[in-house]
């Protein structure tokens, strides 16, 4: 079970990645970027809370 | 929670136009401040009578009815408004259903729906727990997946400015899209219901709701800004034979609006083809759950109120078989009916529909109940702010772990207070919106006062016969009730705390008095 929510947490940091990416590469004013720039930027936040998580569970084993 | 954004999107994108977001951001702002003010209220005071035990416990016996009888009625569209948004996912697979052309057999499968839910509660048959977990799991990975890609593979950021600067709607359109907006963000009194079932709730309830809040903000801010920002998978055609922009297929067409997350999952590019297939059928699955919770939560709500003299005791009565409030649910399924037969009849009857275009600027079935629903929430959401400001000054003894941010420092009665900014910020939000639905919803602004009047006339008389004061508050010992609440909670430090702040206070005034 940790392995699988490991590997959605680490899924989200990829797609928040890809998110941003997409987004700096379309070279649009920051105004029309924002909603994907804030899409990318919460799976990344929340990919690496889970991450985090998930670190804690291990090292308290 | 997550289910209203199903119902939301289509109208707030049919009403506003370019300013979708804008109206969601509006109404998501006012949200946060909600949602941070039952996280408060329900950390504090962790009942399941929620918003209306907030304001009776604030406000008074009075406004604590009003509060109460507003959230009724919001259980009741929420039963009849899910019910039929359900069978506008389902039509999406099954033509057969379509509201505009088979009316009567959409009638038929809402009014089956919600007969069905109400037997289903009758006789008490539990919900199970591990199924909802699964569709709540499917449907924030679907819903995720929907917004990703879709911002990965056909959101156009020039095409997000061309539609806000090109599209942008007038200042009365704007005001109906925001009222429709904070229908997407109804559910909050879920946090309070929950508040009365969880152990420890002062730390539990805070951090899983400022996590839902602020995922339900970012799913509906995406969610417009990706619609207006859309550049449809396969090519959408008007009457004409001209090309479409995806929000475009909104405006003038309910059917389209009652399930615009499944249109809009069908065409993000790639997963639109697997999304076209499940995401209606999700959809339909969710909306039936949020209808649910509509008909236990009325029958929770009135139970609530019954417990403290706002409604007669009937409402309090368990069925001798069954052990469920079957009087109460019976009861508030039978106002739902009513509500869908007055959405359905302009479609089902043309010289209902001659009335309709007449008086209230030709409503459909739909927007009836999007009208009451948001009339609802912003009536019991605005006491509700009032109530966060009064217990902050009336009762600043009981413990709150969790506060909203920006307060000011003051003394009241003599006591040390906190007074809430953003309590002020939200009421001022919010009663905006109330405004707002007052302007613009030919049908709230007549139907819903209405069940206002109904309910105090019909609260005058029962006070009256109860021999208890209508105008005036019944004389309640909080401080005891406040104790049991916090030790039933498990919340033991709270209960210490809070027996030590009252000693301190009485030694305080004991010193001052001497």
């Amino acid at each position: 079970m940790l392995l699988l929510r490991g590997g959605l947490a680490i899924g989200m940091l990829i797609i928040g990645g890809l998110l941003l990416a997409r987004m700096f590469a379309t070279h649009a004013p920051l105004g029309a970027m924002l909603p994907g720039l804030v899409l990318g930027a919460a799976m990344i936040g929340l990919g690496a809370h889970r991450l985090s998580l998930i670190a804690r569970a291990l090292s308290s084993r | 929670m997550g289910a209203d954004i199903f119902v939301g999107l289509g109208l707030v994108l049919a009403a506003a136009a370019g300013a979708s977001n804008v109206a969601f951001l509006f109404a998501g702002l006012v949200y946060v401040c909600i949602g941070l003010a039952y996280t408060e209220l329900a950390a504090a005071y962790p009942v399941a009578g929620g918003g209306q035990y907030f304001v009776l416990r604030g406000l008074g016996d009075i406004f604590g009815f009003i509060a109460g009888w507003a959230v009724l009625l919001d259980f009741t569209i929420d039963v009849t408004l899910f019910a039929w948004t359900c069978v506008d996912y389902l039509s999406q697979l099954a033509p057969g259903l379509t509201q505009s052309t088979h009316p009567w057999v959409h009638f038929g499968a809402t009014f089956l729906l919600i007969a069905g839910l109400c037997v289903l509660n009758v006789v008490g048959v539990r919900e199970s727990t591990a199924f909802n977990g699964f569709v709540s799991a499917l449907d924030v990975m679907s819903e995720s997946a929907i917004l990703c890609l879709g911002f990965l593979f056909a959101f156009r950021p020039e095409l997000l400015i061309h539609n806000m600067q090109f599209h942008w709607p007038s200042p009365y359109e704007l005001m109906l899209g925001i009222s429709y907006a904070i229908i997407s963000f109804v559910g909050l009194e879920s946090i309070s219901q929950a508040a009365q079932e969880t152990q420890r709730p002062a730390s539990i309830i805070p951090r899983t709701s400022i996590a839902l809040i602020l995922t339900i903000l970012i799913f509906a801010l995406a969610y417009s800004n990706l619609a207006l920002g859309m550049q449809p998978w396969h090519p959408i055609l008007d009457a004409h034979g001209h090309p479409m922009q995806f929000w475009q297929i909104f405006p003038n067409n309910p059917d389209n609006q009652g399930k615009a997350v499944a249109l809009l999952a069908s065409q993000v590019p790639f997963y639109g083809a697997i999304a076209a297939l499940y995401v209606p059928i999700l959809g339909a699955i969710l909306l039936l759950i949020s209808s649910n919770s509509g008909v236990f939560g009325s029958s929770r709500i009135a139970y609530a109120m019954s417990s403290t003299n706002l409604l007669p005791s009937l409402f309090q009565r368990v069925h001798a078989k069954f052990r469920t409030p079957a009087t109460s649910i019976i009861a508030f399924c039978s106002v739902a009916i009513l509500e869908l037969i007055f959405a359905a009849l302009p479609a089902l009857d043309p010289g209902a529909k001659a009335v309709y275009a007449r008086f209230f600027n030709g409503e459909d079935g739909l927007t009836f109940l999007a009208d009451l629903y948001a009339f609802g929430a912003a009536t019991s959401y605005s006491f509700v702010f009032l109530a966060l400001i009064a217990l902050r000054l009336t009762d600043p003894l009981s413990p709150r772990k969790f506060k909203i941010p920006l307060n000011v420092p003051m003394r009241f009665r003599g006591l040390r207070v906190e007074f809430p900014i953003v309590g002020v910020i939200g009421f001022c939000g919010i009663f905006a919106i109330l405004l707002f639905t007052l302007y613009t919803h030919p049908i709230g602004r007549i139907a819903g006062p209405s069940w206002l009047i109904l309910g105090i006339v019909f609260y005058i008389v029962y006070r009256r016969r109860k021999g208890l004061p209508v105008f005036h508050s019944q004389k309640r010992d909080w401080k005891r009730s406040q104790i049991d609440i916090l030790r039933n909670a498990g919340e033991l430090e709270l209960m210490d705390e809070y027996l030590a702040n009252i000693k301190a206070t009485d030694e305080l005034r004991a010193k001052a008095e001497a």
